[in-house]
């Protein structure tokens, strides 16, 4: 059975701190991103002030758009390409900052330094009023606490078994959710997100004002990330940064849509052809990829992330 | 003796039952490849179904509902499952209804509507009635009366069917006696026919309607956990629109959705063009599907069918439309009651209704700020 993936009411701040996938096992198997604060996500719904979208690649008809959501607690790249034709259309129509709800399919980036970036593939993009933002982030705060109180209870409390959690009206898939979280996560400072987390219930009052800090600087939240695997190569020049993203991004989409789950090389190299990376350039990104343990061929011609 | 003792017996017995089912067919002998003749299917006195081996039955056909004494029947089993075979040494001649055992509703195992699944029978349970009203179906060439509704008590709720007018009323509590449970489009149905007892009682136990029908709105996460239910009540935010939403075409017999004007029963028909949303809810711990009908759909989008359908002259592609409609949908915060039932995409709702909410944000962010230990002046 194909259980649709729920959309999960998250901050920005809470993708920039998730760092470790699940990879999905078997033929359309959906992968999940989980954050340090008992988010198991495969889609998300985020809500805040969406920057206007500027395209990423040269090639006109084979464009990607990118746009920076910002909510109170930070922001989060918003893209969206031509296999989200609708999204797409309304990422491209705003041409100042405006409110706004995005739904999509979370998505991480790791570069060669072992640092995440998370991103949204936008499913549907929506303008709405402040009020409209302000409710949907009620949401959001509303289960992000509920989320970091089940934590506590896990990690604490005794056993929660099935019947419990149903009695207590909990769904099982945030137990499951936060029981991975706190095995991959387990030095997190969950007591300095949640003063992060203040601002944004504020902002659900209509308060714009910045948080009142007696203490201090403002308390940020620290994530222990993974070190980098190997000594580290020659840094990569932005550019080369710039075409590996992309092509990770084109290589998704392909296998997005193939019958397999593998990106098909011949396919991938004509639209990276299409984007403006030349061949030399490209198998070299790919090369470089390879190299990094990002992307793996087990097939000749047939590419998938490792 | 009754049907629901039968297991218990040993020797040849004597009954009077009414056949439910009935399929005639013919075995071929492994010793000399002669035919034998045979009939089987249910048999059922309202205390228990039982199936039935009838070999070498009359030649004349037998109707469904007929009501027969069986003397002298051997008894089997099948499966854990007592089986009557009827041959040469048993005599089989027709009775009369009133022959048939009376149900007397001590006589009953009592069962709550939570316990309630196809194809129990047999039973009594006290109800209140949520939800009544007359609706005419056709039955072969018979047109009948039937009266659907819902019903319910502590422990759940369930759809109802009554096939003769017990001249049931909203809010009235009853005792059933002799009903049958079947499946009816993935959820089960109380059936009440001719032979079931309606009893008012008193009922001070039972819930009201209101509380039925009023009740606060559950995480979906919940719904898909119990696979839907009669009354289900959600509120989410619509994060999708599955197809086909928008412009329909609709079969002007059967009102199945089209296929490029063809009908999936009646063929190539003049389709008949309706409006639709089969809106994805999601409220974070969950999603499922509400269809939305035209009034619904209208009343949310806010364009009726005659203002799509001189749009859809103008862009000339549905697929405008429906990407509009997805525009309008998408992010808006819903609550939707009704029945859900569950398949292998998810749940989906039939709702009875689907209204917009706002919510207070001021109290929100009270709430909200109230969860923070840290709280300051």
């Amino acid at each position: 059975m194909t259980r649709r993936e729920p959309a999960w009411r998250v901050t920005a701040r809470e993708l920039e701190s998730s760092l470790e996938e699940e990879k999905g096992v078997g033929d359309r198997a959906a992968s999940y991103l989980i954050s340090p604060f008992g988010a198991r996500m495969n889609r998300v719904l985020v809500a805040g002030t969406l920057s206007p979208a500027e395209p990423i690649g040269r090639e006109e008809a084979q464009t990607f758009w990118r746009a920076r959501l910002s909510d109170p607690t930070g922001a989060v790249a918003v893209t969206a390409g031509s296999f989200q034709p609708r999204a797409m259309a309304q990422l491209r129509t705003g041409t100042q900052s405006r409110s706004a709800i995005v739904v999509g399919k979370v998505h991480l980036y790791r570069d060669r330094s072992g640092v995440g970036y998370v991103s949204v593939r936008a499913e549907g993009v929506r303008t709405v009023s402040e009020v409209d933002e302000r409710s949907a982030l009620a949401d959001i705060v509303r289960q992000t606490l509920d989320r970091l109180d089940l934590l506590e209870r896990v990690e604490k409390g005794p056993p929660l078994d099935d019947a419990a959690a149903r009695a207590d009206g909990v769904p099982l898939a945030w137990v499951r959710a936060a029981r991975e979280s706190l095995r991959r996560y387990p030095q997190v400072d969950r007591a300095a997100f949640r003063r992060e987390l203040r601002g944004a219930a504020r902002r659900v009052g209509g308060d714009l004002a910045p948080e009142p800090s007696p203490t201090g600087p403002p308390p940020t939240v620290t994530v222990v990330r993974a070190p980098p695997p190997r000594p580290a190569p020659p840094p990569p020049t932005a550019e080369e940064r710039e075409e590996e993203a992309v092509f990770l991004d084109l290589m998704d989409e392909v296998a997005e849509v193939s019958a397999d789950g593998y990106a098909d090389l011949k396919e991938l190299l004509a639209r990276v052809g299409a984007r403006g990376l030349v061949a030399e350039r490209a198998e070299a990104t790919l090369n470089r990829l390879e190299e990094e343990g990002v992307v793996e061929e087990p097939i000749v011609g047939k590419l998938r992330r490792a | 003796m009754r049907l629901r003792d039968l297991a218990r017996a040993g020797g040849p017995v004597e009954f009077v039952a009414r056949i439910v089912t009935a399929e005639r067919r013919e075995v071929t002998r492994k010793s000399d490849g002669s035919r034998r003749a045979l009939l089987s299917g249910l048999l059922s006195d309202g205390t228990a179904s039982v199936r039935f081996t009838w070999w070498d039955p009359p030649r004349e056909e037998i109707e469904r509902g007929t009501v027969l004494r069986v003397a002298g029947a051997e008894i089997g089993e099948f499966r854990g499952r007592p089986e009557i075979t009827i041959s040469w040494r048993t005599r089989v001649a027709p009775a009369s209804p009133a022959e048939l055992p009376r149900l007397a509703s001590s006589d009953l195992p009592s069962k709550t509507v939570r316990e309630l699944t196809p194809p129990d029978e047999g039973f009594r349970v006290e109800v209140r009635v949520v939800r009544i009203g007359p609706r005419t179906v056709t039955v072969g060439a018979e047109r009948r009366l039937v009266f659907d509704g819902l019903v319910a008590d502590r422990s759940g709720a369930i759809a109802l069917s009554a096939w003769s007018d017990f001249g049931l009323q909203e809010g009235e509590s009853v005792r059933v006696t002799g009903g049958y449970v079947r499946g009816f489009r993935g959820r089960p149905q109380l059936v009440l026919d001719e032979r079931t007892t309606v009893e008012r009682i008193a009922g001070e136990d039972l819930p009201a309607p209101a509380e039925w029908l009023r009740s606060t709105p559950r995480t979906i996460a919940a719904v898909e956990d119990e696979g839907g239910g009669a009354v289900v009540a959600v509120e989410g935010l619509v994060v999708g629109l599955l197809p086909p939403s928008g412009i329909v075409y609709r079969c002007p017999t059967c009102h199945r959705s089209l296929t490029n004007g063809i009908c999936r029963v009646h063929g190539p028909v003049d389709g008949q063009a309706d409006l639709r949303a089969r809106i994805v809810l999601d409220d974070g711990t969950g999603s499922l599907t509400v269809n939305a009908n035209r009034a619904d759909t209208e009343r949310l989008w806010g364009v009726t069918l005659d203002q799509c359908r001189s749009r859809l002259r103008e862009l000339g592609d549905p697929g405008v439309l429906e990407q509009q409609l997805f525009e309008s949908l998408l992010g808006r915060r819903l609550r939707v009651r009704g029945s859900g039932t569950k398949d292998d995409f998810g749940v989906t709702i039939t709702p009875d209704s689907i209204e917009p909410v706002d919510i207070d944000l001021t109290a929100a962010a009270q709430e909200l700020l109230g969860r923070f230990p840290e709280v300051r002046p």
